[in-house]
């Protein structure tokens, strides 16, 4: 369970400065053809020499025959696999993780807040929502620090045209910016009156998350409505190494797609304070 | 056939050196500097098994070893990137097995099923033969009768040993314990019902002779329905030094970091490592950012023993050693917060 598939990058797309998006094939087509996987869910990535990182599914898995995952340049790993070419083979084990729950999301109206590298794992819903065409009215409010640092432009336009309510804003703006400056907050208010169908999947750094969650349970949404994924340290992916240990959850196995109403009913989140090192 | 079985004293070594035939045998000894350890024994004529101290640190390295090598990884000059398992399992007979460890080992076969078998646990376990040591009096710090896995833990061994003076009662617990009883027969007498009655006896003595009095119990049910107070934990975060020394040598805690160990430019191992939850960068992340800060790193190692294992597999996953007792300098063990938290 710990022994890595090798997969190679079919093609990568940069998204931005820090972000780029890798298309990916296990090597064994066997493999390749029976895998699965559902939106939320997340692979463990190797790369030589480097360990492994958890990365979110930016794909659907309405679209077989290859995996996407989009990447930020962090640290040891995830620079090292930004300098690799198309064509480099790297390790992947998976999937792991509670997927957000798409069956019972069907026929509801659907509001995605989206910070930064956050989009990637709702990227992953939005194209199964589409592609399924089971799902209400989809809106997108997606906050980046700057127009330069705005991912998944491609996606946002395909989107637009689907018929993707998409709004966009940046923290700082620059001289030839047209749209909303301010963090993604200040963009909820346009969505008002929410439906009453509606469900808001939240991701993103933790801080914008506990902002939007705040705002939405103003804006009258109920806790079983709100629906966000939390990040941690992870080493397995499968429960036992015990890194991601939240209470009596494990975020790898539990999670990392909670509600807010398992969140509250788990005291840990409210209680371990966040602190910087 | 009865159930219970007389071995001379005499007879123990030979007893062992049988069984242990091509095979690797782990027992206690005390080395040179007076240190009680489950140690390899390689020759039995010139080591003594320490059949009267407890062993400073239990059998979890043998199982989970502090570093360990799970799989190598090769990248060809064609760039092809693949992993093979390590699997290592030796033989193992393990000898004068305390309850409080046998426990920690039971419960690390629950950890390491879900959710699939670990297969690196798994080689060596299914490697071993486990011949526990009851213990007529119990340590200084113990307290296994409070966390009910001791001091005569009752099943999880192959065979289980009593020390009655000159002899020892030798009782049958899992089917490879009985297949080596009859294997080896010739050295045993069946146990005769004043044999019996000296070990109810013992065992009563050892339960009454705790010097530690834990309320395992208590705590455990003010954990399910309160909140432990800020003040418990500030106390206690005050004092941790975050080395790790508790964790180590816990046979119940078995978090674990992964990382690459590069050997060349073209191959490496993977390799899985003893971590502690009470370590400041357990939990940190890319960027500096941790989640979750000293004071509930603690709470994490206690909460996770006394309340979250007791909710998912309805028992303190503490077996009462007492370690972490003698371990922590600082005085943040397990009794100093169970008695905290049933004073609170
Ligand atoms: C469920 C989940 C989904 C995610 N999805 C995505 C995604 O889709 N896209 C994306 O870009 N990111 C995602 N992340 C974040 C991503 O996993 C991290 O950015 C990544 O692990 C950083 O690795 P690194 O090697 O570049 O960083 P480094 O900080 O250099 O880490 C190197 C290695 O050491 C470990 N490490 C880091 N700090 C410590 C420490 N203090 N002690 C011990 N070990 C440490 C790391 O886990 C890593 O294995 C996700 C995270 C989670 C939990
Ligand atoms: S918590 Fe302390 S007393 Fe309990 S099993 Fe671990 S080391 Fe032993
Ligand atoms: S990542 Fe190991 S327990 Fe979750």
């Amino acid at each position: 369970m710990y022994l890595p598939s090798q997969a190679v990058i079919q093609d990568i797309t940069i998204e931005n400065s820090r972000i780029k998006t890798y298309t990916l094939a296990f090597t064994d087509k066997e493999y390749q053809r029976n895998f699965s996987y559902a939106p939320g869910q997340f692979m463990m990535v190797s790369v030589p020499h480097c360990g492994e990182a958890p990365i979110s599914f930016a794909s659907s898995p309405t679209r077989p025959g290859t995996i996407e995952l989009s990447v930020r340049k962090a640290g040891e790993l995830t620079s090292r696999l930004h300098s690799l070419p198309a064509g480099s083979m790297i390790g992947l084990r998976g999937p792991y993780g509670k997927p957000f729950p798409m069956e019972e999301l069907a026929g509801k109206d659907l509001l995605f807040v989206a910070g930064g590298i956050g989009l990637a794992p709702l990227r992953s819903v939005i194209t199964f929502c589409l592609d399924s065409g089971k799902y209400g009215t989809i809106t997108l409010l997606y906050g980046s620090r700057t127009p330069e640092d705005i991912a998944f432009q491609a996606d946002i336009e395909m989107w637009r045209k689907a018929g993707v309510d998409c709004r966009l804003t940046v923290d700082e703006s620059s001289s030839d910016w047209q749209g909303n400056v301010g963090v993604v907050t200040t963009l909820l208010p346009q969505t008002m009156p929410l439906s009453s169908s509606t469900v808001s999947l939240v991701c993103g750094p933790l801080v914008m998350i506990d902002f939007v969650i705040k705002e939405l349970t103003q804006m009258g949404l109920k806790d079983e409505d709100i629906i966000t994924t939390m990040e941690r340290h992870m080493k397995c992916g499968v429960g036992v190494c015990g890194h991601c240990h939240m209470d009596d959850k494990m975020i790898c196995v539990d999670g990392p797609v909670f509600s807010k109403k398992e969140l509250t009913e788990s005291v840990a989140h409210f209680q371990e304070k966040p602190t910087v090192t | 056939m009865s159930a219970a079985y007389i071995l001379a004293k005499d007879h123990l070594k030979s007893f062992v050196r049988k069984i242990s035939k091509g095979s690797r045998l782990i027992a206690p000894v005390t080395n040179e500097y007076g240190d009680t350890l489950y140690s390899e024994i390689n020759c039995l004529d010139s080591t003594q098994i320490d059949t009267q101290h407890q062993p400073q640190s239990s059998i979890k390295h043998f199982f989970l070893p502090q570093q360990e090598s799970i799989l190598s990884y090769s990248v060809s000059q064609a760039g092809e990137y693949h992993f093979s398992n390590i699997l290592i399992g030796v033989p193992t007979v393990f000898f004068g097995v305390r309850s409080c460890d046998l426990a920690g080992l039971l419960y690390m076969d629950v950890i390491f099923s879900n959710p699939a078998k670990d297969p690196y646990y798994f080689k060596k376990r299914e490697n071993s033969i486990i011949i526990s040591l009851g213990c007529n009096e119990p340590f200084e710090n113990c307290f296994c009768n409070a966390t009910k896995s001791g001091p005569f833990l009752d099943f999880g061994f192959d065979l289980r040993f009593t020390d009655l003076g000159d002899r020892f009662l030798v009782e049958p617990g899992r089917k490879r314990g009985m297949e080596i009883l009859e294997e080896f027969a010739y050295f045993f007498n069946d146990a005769s019902e004043q044999d019996l009655k000296d070990q109810y006896q013992l065992q009563l003595e050892s339960r009454s002779s705790f010097q530690q009095n834990v309320h395992v119990d208590l705590a455990i049910k003010k954990l399910a329905n309160e909140e432990v107070g800020k003040d418990v934990w500030q106390d206690l975060a005050d004092r941790c030094q975050d080395c790790g020394g508790c964790a180590y040598v816990c046979p119940t805690c078995t978090c674990f970091t992964i990382t690459d160990q590069p050997v060349s430019e073209s191959e490496g191992e993977r390799v899985r490592s003893w971590d502690a939850c009470t370590f400041a960068g357990f939990t940190r992340m890319v960027g500096g950012h941790n989640p979750v800060s000293s004071e509930h790193s603690l709470r994490r190692r206690f909460l996770h023993k006394l309340k979250y294992d007791v909710s998912l597999h309805n028992r303190t996953s503490c077996t009462g050693c007492g370690r972490c007792v003698g371990i922590c300098f600082g005085g943040v063990d397990i009794i100093k917060f169970i008695s905290a938290v049933c004073e609170s």
